[in-house]
């Protein structure tokens, strides 16, 4: 593919002063990334569900049982207050499980918990592979690479994040910053670290899973106990970043959600631009 | 040139192509249906693949399966589990599922083994088993399938000790290992039996534990005789063992008829 496209580049810039000019797109995102990508929504769908399924039987965060009704799980408390605080749910039959209910299998689920959870954590090292390979296929891995001026790049996206409202509501200019490179540093920074998030929370799974035969493995997340501390907000990682992320990419437009479809772009710099890097 | 410039890891411009309108959006239509054919296609396999009723579901029954070979993949005999120190020691919960039996079982106890070469059933009691073998004493992590862990300071004789004693049938590559004084919830009899690869009961730390902490075992663990086998996960260190019976095919697994891992190897 890359190579059927260098020679017509090449045919295009011979022809492009004497023929009106269609539409410049660029190839972002190769067929394997695109995949990998979207089946990361059912894995991680299943994975945090079940997941959260299994911390039921034992949670990590834990105090002394309660007097009045025995409860000493922090999740369970977090349900107890959200059904005394939301409007409609004050006759809610079991707040205890309301977390539970809402964000995993269900309580006392445990065996199919465990069984969706293997499925989906084998997919999901499947999918990383694949990932990884269409990274090194479509050469994108170089874009998710961190540069020396992302510090301060990532602090000056940041500032227009945080500008947007305002100048929404006031009306005013309010520029993005300027960069040349496929994502801006914030991307950069999130594409990178999420993948990695993926092989922690693959290591910290094995070391939880295999204690015994991988215990070296636990022994690097700081045991057996700490590994599942450790594994628990790993999923974290990867709630905090969809939510920004899908926002983004729809506030975005339509180009990027595409982009990752089909593959195309056609946020492209006309070749003239780039003429005289050549 | 440009390239060399950039080096192996600069970034390199994106491959473009001009293409008319009318074919950019062409194709945009084409693998927008295919990405919705997909979705619908996943999520209907989903729906007839999932939940509902897991354990008949082929999926997960796999996954299960490869996970298992996995694990059994990862066990060697001759990998020593890690062993602490005293001062590691934490509490080891008594994790009866159900009621836990009334200690009257205990004077009248022994255990029968069965399925060995001789061909006879054999019964033995605590005394016979206690002055016969000698004792083995290790501090070794108990992993419960729920999540929660202990470090137990355990002492007993080798498993190992008890297949070159009184040698299996020459088939036998499972020993069944079954508790008839387990009680359900509600206090009524609920024998309990899991399967043990004989790869396991041979594990130099495989023990039929007699003593908990320095003390002869209490009740809440499995008074007189249990199974502690480090490599697998809780529920397979049977408390209250009252027959071993060796045999050449898988036997029943209490955990794995309730949706559980049969090999439950960690």
């Amino acid at each position: 593919m890359g190579r059927s496209i260098t020679l017509r580049k090449g045919a295009i810039s011979a022809s492009t002063l004497s023929e009106p000019p269609g539409v410049l797109v660029a190839k972002r995102h190769h067929l394997l990334v695109r995949w990998s990508h979207w089946l990361n929504v059912p894995i991680l769908l299943g994975l945090i569900l079940s997941g959260i399924s299994i911390y039921w039987s034992s949670p990590i965060y834990q105090h002394k049982p309660d007097p009045g009704n025995g409860n000493f799980d922090v999740a369970a408390d977090i349900g107890i207050w959200i059904c005394a605080h939301v409007p409609g749910l004050h006759r809610y039959r079991n707040p205890p499980d309301w977390i539970y209910n809402h964000m995993s299998l269900g309580p006392g689920m445990l065996a199919p918990a465990l069984r969706l959870h293997w499925l989906c954590a084998y997919a999901f090292m499947l999918n990383g592979a694949v990932y990884v390979i269409g990274l090194i296929a479509g050469g994108g891995w170089r874009g998710l690479l961190p540069r020396r001026a992302d510090v301060l790049d990532g602090l000056r996206m940041l500032r227009y994040y945080l500008g947007v409202p305002y100048a929404k509501l006031s009306r005013r200019q309010w520029q993005h910053p300027r960069f040349d490179t496929k994502y801006n540093a914030l991307q950069r920074a999130a594409y990178f670290s999420v993948p990695l998030a993926g092989c922690l929370s693959a290591a910290t799974g094995w070391a939880i899973h295999k204690p015994i035969q991988l215990h070296w493995l636990a022994a690097i997340f700081g045991g057996f106990d700490a590994a599942r501390v450790w594994h628990f907000w790993l999923m974290w990682v990867f709630i905090l970043f969809v939510v920004p992320h899908v926002i983004l990419v729809f506030a975005d437009g339509w180009d990027t959600l595409r982009s990752m479809i089909t593959g195309w772009s056609a946020r492209v710099k006309r070749p003239e631009v780039r003429a005289h890097e050549q | 040139m440009n390239n060399k410039a950039r080096g192996f890891f600069g970034e390199r411009p994106l491959p473009t192509v001009e293409m008319e309108p009318q074919v950019l959006r062409r194709r945009t239509r084409r693998d927008l249906l295919l990405f919705g054919a997909g979705t619908l296609a996943g999520l209907a396999g989903a729906g007839s693949l999932l939940p509902q009723s897991p354990r008949e579901s082929w999926l997960l029954n796999s996954a299960l399966r490869i996970d298992d070979d996995v694990a059994e993949a990862l066990y060697s005999e001759n990998r020593s589990v890690p062993t602490y120190t005293k001062s590691q020691i934490t509490e080891l919960k008594n994790n009866y599922n159900g009621a836990t039996p009334d200690p009257g079982y205990i004077p009248g106890w022994h255990l029968v083994l069965d399925g060995l070469a001789s061909g006879v059933s054999i019964a033995l009691d605590i005394r016979s088993l206690v002055t016969r073998f000698s004792i083995h004493e290790q501090i070794t992590r108990l992993v419960c399938v729920e999540g929660w862990s202990a470090i137990a300071w355990w002492a007993g004789l080798r498993f190992d000790g008890m297949i070159r004693a009184y040698p299996p049938i020459s088939q036998a590559k499972w020993v069944r290992v079954e508790s008839t004084v387990n009680l359900d919830a509600s206090g009524n009899p609920d024998p309990y039996y899991v399967s043990l690869d004989l790869a396991t009961a041979r594990h130099p730390q495989t023990l039929l534990a007699t003593h908990f902490n320095g003390q002869v075992l209490t009740v809440e663990h499995g008074a007189p005789l249990r199974l502690v086998a480090p490599v697998k996960l809780g529920l397979k260190n049977v408390k209250a063992i009252t027959r071993l019976t060796y045999v050449a095919e898988e036997p029943r697994d209490y955990w794995a008829e309730r949706g559980y891992s049969r090999y439950d190897g960690i």
